[in-house]
């Protein structure tokens, strides 16, 4: 790494100071820009993601919060033409170099996606376990206890454990989203990748998703876009923020601790942002 | 004072405006539902055109068919030749429906899992050959059926020395079901969410669990439904058959033997000098809609309730 560059990176954006409350990294990421077809996504993301605490990535449509959150389970390798430079870093491992293969990867860092994509011709338990399933566990006692852990975890057990084989999509979609993330935490991830999981909900079941939320990151670390800075600023301990350049590239402008974000910002946009004034 | 008379002003000829915009627009909307009305005939006319040789022919079926159809020995015996003494004796046509069906089972296993694999391939992948692929298929799609028929009899008859058989007529089938089969696959694949796709990878999920644990029983049903179009487009052709089944005076199951199929038979027997002969061509083709339109309805409800289930 160009050490020249990554202090000007440093110095342009809020260096991430170790503070001693803050512990160890899940995962780092070092000057990460992601491109497609040559065009430039977003760029110059350098911040430390930290174990057990919800970081959220906000910013004005087209900043790249979610290309960037897809770049951190690489699930950006499938498109044509991507491309992902820099550094991720998950425990110290560079996940696009480093010899963690990408299914491992995935089953390490889980993901929630926009909207409730429960697999349609599965059961709730079924759902549940299918992440263990596509990765060769069969054993059923492991595949019972995985899918009761995860429910629970997902606030989502007393209220399906008595229709566990009926079809997820009967479910609300407040109770599919739940869903989504407890099977995703079935293959009890390090990192859970959250992309906007509320948006298409409505209020209720946003709030119990947001409360959900607060409960997860004991055991997982949670990075989550999100649109609405309310919910940033109730959920996430730390915040990224990130903004459209002039060549419509999407860029980090600031990060630090969200009571930082949100009340005494560094760069003038930030604070335009988070009072409403923009985006 | 002068302010009230400038504040009513305006009003009175926004009035006038609002009363001008009414009227224009009554007029235009008599003209609309006149030209509306002219539309609704013009559909009804053009509906009946359609109905009326339908229902003609479901008459002449009926009518015709239902006759013949309604002896029980139709389905059980075999065909015989009519003679002077016994102008009326003709059999059955237990060989032909034996013989459809043989012959569109081995059709449905040669073209069936080609097709649906075929057709995920090029749902999943954009590479030259699956481009490639795709052009033969739809090429193949729209070409005459009679060369199917020509392809089996030259290829299974005459290079591989396989003779007259099952054999040959299901592979002449298969060629023609392939397509249908390919193109609706891929189309009822590529249906399916990629949201849903994502959330296999993120699982991680290898691209091929995939395709067959979430893509494939996703577009299910649409594959489903082209399968069975196809089979019932392949019930229904003489011309790829016409040259190789051999048309077999027997009931056989076995594919290397000659076998009869039921549009052959409307076919040999239309050509009859035999009048009874003749007759009966209306009750084979009774029978064939029946096997067409009973496999299509029960894939129907199939497929609903498979919908319904989710």
């Amino acid at each position: 790494m160009d050490q020249e560059f990554m202090a000007q990176v440093e110095t342009k954006v809020t260096a991430p100071t170790e503070t001693p409350e803050r512990g160890a990294s899940a995962m780092q990421l070092k000057n990460v820009a992601v491109s497609f077809h040559g065009r430039t996504a977003v760029r110059d993301c350098t911040f430390n993601i930290t174990k057990n605490r919800v970081t959220s990535l906000i910013g004005p449509s087209g900043s790249g919060k979610t290309t960037l959150l897809r770049a951190l389970n690489r699930l950006h390798d499938l498109t044509p033409g991507a491309k992902v430079a820099g550094q991720i870093l998950l425990e110290g491992t560079d996940i696009y170099r480093g010899d963690i293969t990408v299914t491992e990867l995935r089953t390490r860092v889980g993901m929630v996606f926009q909207r409730p994509n429960p697999f349609p011709t599965m059961s709730i338990y079924e759902n549940a376990v299918s992440g263990l399933r596509f990765n060769g566990v069969k054993k059923k006692a492991l595949l019972d206890e995985a899918a009761e852990t995860s429910l629970k975890s997902a606030a989502l057990w007393d209220s399906v454990q008595n229709r566990l084989k009926v079809a997820a999509s009967n479910l609300s979609g407040g109770e599919q989203q739940r869903l989504c993330i407890a099977r995703a935490l079935a293959m009890d991830p390090e990192v859970l990748l959250m992309d906007e999981p509320t948006s298409a909900l409505d209020p209720i079941a946003t709030l119990k998703i947001e409360e959900l939320m607060t409960e997860l990151k004991k055991r997982v670390t949670v990075i989550i876009v999100t649109h609405n800075m309310q919910q940033a600023a109730r959920i996430s301990d730390d915040c990224a923020f990130l903004l459209m350049g002039e060549d419509r590239a999407g860029e980090l402008i600031e990060f630090d601790t969200t009571e930082k974000i949100f009340n005494n910002p560094i760069d003038p946009r930030t604070l335009d942002y988070t009072l409403g004034r923009f985006g | 004072m002068s302010g009230m008379i400038e504040l009513e002003e305006p009003k009175a000829a926004e009035h006038q405006m609002r009363d001008e915009i009414r009227q224009i627009s009554d007029k235009v909307r008599r003209r609309r539902q006149l030209r509306s009305t002219m539309m609704v005939a013009l559909c009804a006319i053009a509906l009946c055109i359609t109905a009326v040789p339908l229902f003609l022919l479901l008459y002449q079926l009926f009518n015709r068919g239902l006759p013949v159809v309604l002896h029980p020995g139709f389905y059980t015996q075999l065909p015989q030749t009519p003679n002077l003494i016994t102008p009326n004796a003709t059999g059955g046509i237990s060989n032909a429906i034996i013989g459809t069906l043989v012959l569109s089972l081995y059709a449905s296993i040669m073209a069936i899992p080609v097709g649906v694999l075929v057709g995920i391939y090029l749902a999943e992948s954009d590479s030259k050959l699956a481009a490639s692929l795709r052009v033969i298929a739809q090429t193949m799609a729209g070409a005459p059926s009679i060369l199917m028929g020509l392809f089996a009899f030259s290829f299974i008859i005459r290079d591989l020395h396989i003779g007259f058989s099952a054999l040959a007529g299901s592979f002449a089938l298969a060629v023609l079901m392939l397509p249908v089969i390919i193109i609706s696959s891929e189309i009822a694949v590529r249906g399916v969410p990629n949201t849903l796709r994502e959330a296999g990878l993120a699982l991680g999920a290898k691209p091929h669990k995939v395709s067959m644990k979430i893509v494939l029983p996703a577009a299910l049903t649409g594959i489903v439904t082209g399968i069975i179009l196809a089979i019932s487009r392949a019930i229904g052709e003489t011309a790829p058959v016409l040259l190789v089944i051999g048309g077999g005076y027997i009931n056989s199951w076995k594919p290397l033997d000659p076998v009869a199929a039921m549009p052959l038979s409307i076919y040999e027997n239309a050509k009859s000098e035999w009048p009874s002969l003749r007759t009966e061509v209306w009750g084979i083709a009774l029978v064939l809609v029946v096997f067409v339109f009973v496999l299509s309805l029960s894939a129907r409800i199939w497929a609903s309730r498979k919908q319904q289930a989710r």
